[in-house]
């Protein structure tokens, strides 16, 4: 039994398991190059829009492997648009309600057709992907735009500024660790969330238990606490020793909380998990299964004009060829955290974990001087393993179903 | 019996009707804002060698479809790949002198010692090149066909998995072996197969050959109809008038008798012409008239019954993708002889072009149905759309959108007329 439950442990866990093995592996490469605080923050500043996708890409998985293939032309359009109106000297909070609203409109677009004509989901955003490219280039007429809207690149994080200023500063002595000063406030936040995140975990096992459910033994919560505890710590660290906390993070963090919230807590996150994973019975029972699809295509809409907003903020720019290839950025992101290709499963923590890895492994291989095809040929070998693993798990337990079954009817075999 | 009506020709035959429509209006309208011909021979010679892939990676999706809607995303990158490897093995290149050409090392008067190349690398001869990218398609399409039909990955999944390395994969292997990233100057006994004409005339000279093979063709409807015709009497079916069959035939003979004499004024049958007839024949074949076709459109129509009636659903799904990979292969040397060259460019956007020509032509996006015919009538289409807007000097961008609004509109059509059908029953 005891075998059993390592194994378990090693399952549920593989993926970030994976993600450290990967880490050190390019650290080793890289002669430690990868675990630079500065590169440890460009990990997060340029993977900024595979987890605001995935998490939107994770909504449409969930209903039952859908996936939207427009998203890289969508981040292109919308960011278009941002990039002319600021352009235009028009203030830049109508720019970035222009370009959600310009995302919603996408989404809808998409909902309508997938959701209540039943146009299947990869030939709607295929048309988009086509359609939206050639809209934003028609917009754009071709140009690249810059931009120099000081107050816009400060919020959504672009250029040289685009971290959150050290509030603390001037309180007290200066933090010094490892050879450099630390920025007090990304060390208070990072200590803040960590000492957070174990509270939140100690009051749901208690209320759980309260509750009468099943909870993993105390010893493995205490294991897995204090390792994600000190991860927080050691990435807050690492961020204190650049320039703090990208803003962008913020935004991410802001994206991944609702998100994360939206799928466990609230009525419309069950039921997409419902229609993924069996979407007649959720029809039967009373569920609007077309409202469903509707929304996960809206949202997904949304979020890629988010991230248009923060790609261009980011990129300090815009051009026509921006996020070509974001889809399959998002896709392989959900696939590498657990999300099931055939809907139902998954979660905002595996997006978490998968755009991660993801990242890592696309600079790991920048750093290493890997030729940019190469990269392009470890992406999808990285996806397709992703994938194997997945549905090799579920034909495991189907087939470990099929044999309690078939046991239980032996057993009722007997005693009639 | 005889529940023949006007209508449901019509409505049957709606693409193709719209096919003409588009066609004579963007004839009219390259006459009007630009002075070109659409009709010219050498425009119509071009639509055909331009679309050739499409033809040729429709009829491979078309055969993926039918399984139950499923598609391969990574046609345009295998395309690429596999151009860039005929390249790499029949043009003297960097990669293949690094590989195989004999190196001597000599010593410089300073010391120091470097490689020289004394004896460049020989390139294959063209049917070892075939025999090599005919190889690679079918290893790629049984490794495919394995993931989707024994693993049961799904198709998009893996083929979006291919799309990404097979371009990068294809990409890196020009950049080594060439500095533009490009193999260019194909031996012309390879790129003879794939283009030019058979047989040619000057332009503007009546090609003979040409004429018979428009006769052959006529010949062949009227024996077709006709002979279909008898055995439905035959077996009892229900079969259209008299005056409709002739009226048909008339149309169609027509049709092929004046595309035969165009091209014949254009120098001839172009080459590809007869590649893509070869295809299109050989898998009308196979999907309307045997065993293994209709089991394509069962597994399609109804997975759980057809494999309960004893069909090897597996293997149907593993042939489709297969076979889907083998016909890229095709196409990637008709693409690349068109060019004479490979470059990291080519094929992209073409797995939109072949689903496309599969949706406007009538194929079910869900699997089960399906025809040849209609993968050619939407190719068509869409080539003819593609071409009649650069004449009349469309932007690109625009094409795009409109390329995909047709998308969008068939399938809805599809989608509309099939729900029409339910109410009925």
């Amino acid at each position: 039994m005891e075998g059993n439950s390592v194994v378990k442990f090693l399952r549920k866990y593989m993926m970030l398991i994976a993600m450290v093995i990967v880490m050190i592996a390019f650290s080793f490469i890289t002669n430690g190059k990868t675990l630079l605080p500065m590169n440890i923050t460009n990990l997060i500043s340029q993977n900024a829009y595979v987890y605001v996708l995935g998490t939107g890409m994770l909504l449409c998985i969930l209903t039952g492997g859908n996936i939207d293939l427009s998203v890289g032309s969508v981040v292109c359009l919308a960011g278009g648009v941002g990039a002319i109106i600021m352009d235009k000297n028009i203030p830049w909070p109508i720019a970035v309600v222009a370009m959600l609203v310009m995302g919603l409109l996408v989404g809808l677009w998409h909902g309508f057709w997938i959701a209540y004509v039943k146009v299947p989901p990869f030939i709607a955003t295929l048309v988009g992907m086509l359609a939206f490219r050639g809209l934003a280039n028609i917009i754009m007429q071709g140009y690249a735009y810059g931009i120099d809207n000081k107050g816009f690149l400060d919020v959504f994080g672009g250029g040289a500024t685009c971290y959150v200023p050290d509030f603390l500063a001037k309180v007290g002595p200066d933090l010094e660790f490892g050879g450099y000063t630390l920025n007090k406030t990304c060390m208070i936040f990072a200590v803040l969330a960590a000492v957070g995140y174990v509270i939140f975990t100690f009051y749901n096992r208690t209320r759980l238990i309260a509750k009468g459910y099943k909870v993993d033994s105390l010893a493995a919560v205490i294991i897995k606490s204090v390792l994600i505890f000190a991860v927080i710590i050691w990435f807050g660290y690492k961020l204190a020793c650049y320039n703090g906390i990208p803003t962008v993070l913020l935004w991410i963090a802001l994206v991944l909380g609702i998100f994360a919230y939206i799928t466990t807590k609230t009525t419309l996150g069950r039921n997409l998990y419902a229609v993924g994973g069996n979407e007649k019975a959720t029809r039967l029972s009373g569920i609007d299964t077309r409202k469903v699809m509707f929304s996960a295509y809206t949202l997904m809409g949304v979020l890629s004009g988010f991230a248009g907003i923060l790609n261009i903020a980011r990129l300090a720019g815009s051009t026509p060829t921006y996020g070509v290839g974001y889809e399959m950025d998002a896709i392989a992101a959900c696939f590498i955290g657990g999300a099931s290709a055939y809907g139902g499963t998954g979660s905002v923590g595996g997006v978490i974990i998968g755009a991660t890895l993801c990242g890592i492994i696309n600079q790991g291989m920048i750093i290493a001087d890997t030729p940019v095809n190469y990269q392009k040929v470890v992406k999808g070998l990285v996806l397709i393993i992703a994938v194997l693993f997945d549905v090799i798990m579920q034909m495991r337990r189907k087939g470990a179903k099929k044999k309690t079954e078939a046991a239980n009817a032996e057993k009722g075999g007997a005693k009639a | 019996m005889n529940d023949f009506s006007m209508k449901d020709v019509l409505k049957k035959n709606i693409m193709t009707i719209a096919l003409f429509v588009v066609y004579f209006l963007f004839v009219f309208l390259a006459l009007i804002f630009k002075g070109t011909n659409m009709l010219d021979p050498s425009n119509v010679a071009s639509l055909i060698e331009q679309n050739a892939y499409v033809f040729i990676l429709g009829t491979g999706m078309l055969m993926c479809m039918l399984t139950g809607g499923n598609i391969d995303l990574s046609v345009g990158s295998v395309v690429c790949f596999a151009g860039a490897v005929v390249g790499l093995f029949s043009v003297e290149n960097q990669l293949l002198n690094e590989w195989f050409g004999k190196w001597e090392e000599q010593i410089l008067e300073n010391g120091d010692t470097v490689r020289v190349l004394i004896e460049p690398a020989k390139p294959l001869s063209t049917p070892m090149v075939l025999l090599v990218a005919f190889g690679i398609g079918i290893l790629y399409g049984a490794v495919l066909g394995f993931l989707i039909a024994y693993v049961r990955i799904p198709p998009w999944i893996a083929t979006l998995a291919g799309y990404l390395s097979f371009r990068g994969l294809g990409t890196q292997v020009l950049a080594k072996a060439s500095a533009t990233n490009a193999i260019s100057n194909f031996p012309t006994s390879l790129t003879g197969i794939f283009t030019g004409k058979l047989f040619p005339t000057p332009w503007g000279v009546a090609n003979v050959p040409c004429i018979m093979l428009g006769v052959a063709g006529v010949a062949a409807i009227v024996l077709i109809n006709v002979l279909g015709r008898i055995s439905r009497v035959k077996k009892g079916y229900s079969t259209e008038p008299v005056w409709f069959l002739i009226i048909k035939c008339v149309l169609l003979s027509g049709l092929v008798m004046a595309i035969a004499t165009l091209l014949s004024l254009d120098g001839g049958i172009p080459k590809v012409l007869l590649w893509i007839l070869g295809v299109l024949i050989i898998y009308g074949i196979i999907t309307e008239k045997t065993t293994i076709g209709r089991h394509f459109m069962t597994v399609g129509g109804n997975a759980e019954a057809t494999r309960l009636s004893g069909i090897n659903n597996k293997l149907i799904l593993f042939a489709a993708y297969l076979n889907m990979s083998i016909l890229t292969v095709i196409a990637s040397l008709v693409v690349a002889a068109r060019f004479g060259s490979a470059n990291s460019y080519a094929g992209q956007e073409f797995e939109l072009d072949a689903i496309a020509a599969c949706i406007v032509g009538g194929v079910s996006a869900y699997g089960g149905s399906g025809t040849v015919i209609g993968m050619v009538v939407g190719a068509a289409l869409i080539g003819v759309i593609n071409q009649g807007m650069s004449l009349v000097g469309v932007d690109q961008d625009w094409i795009k959108i409109v390329k995909g609004l047709v998308i969008l509109a068939a399938v809805v059509f599809e989608i509309m007329s099939k729900k029409g059908k339910g109410v009925k029953k």
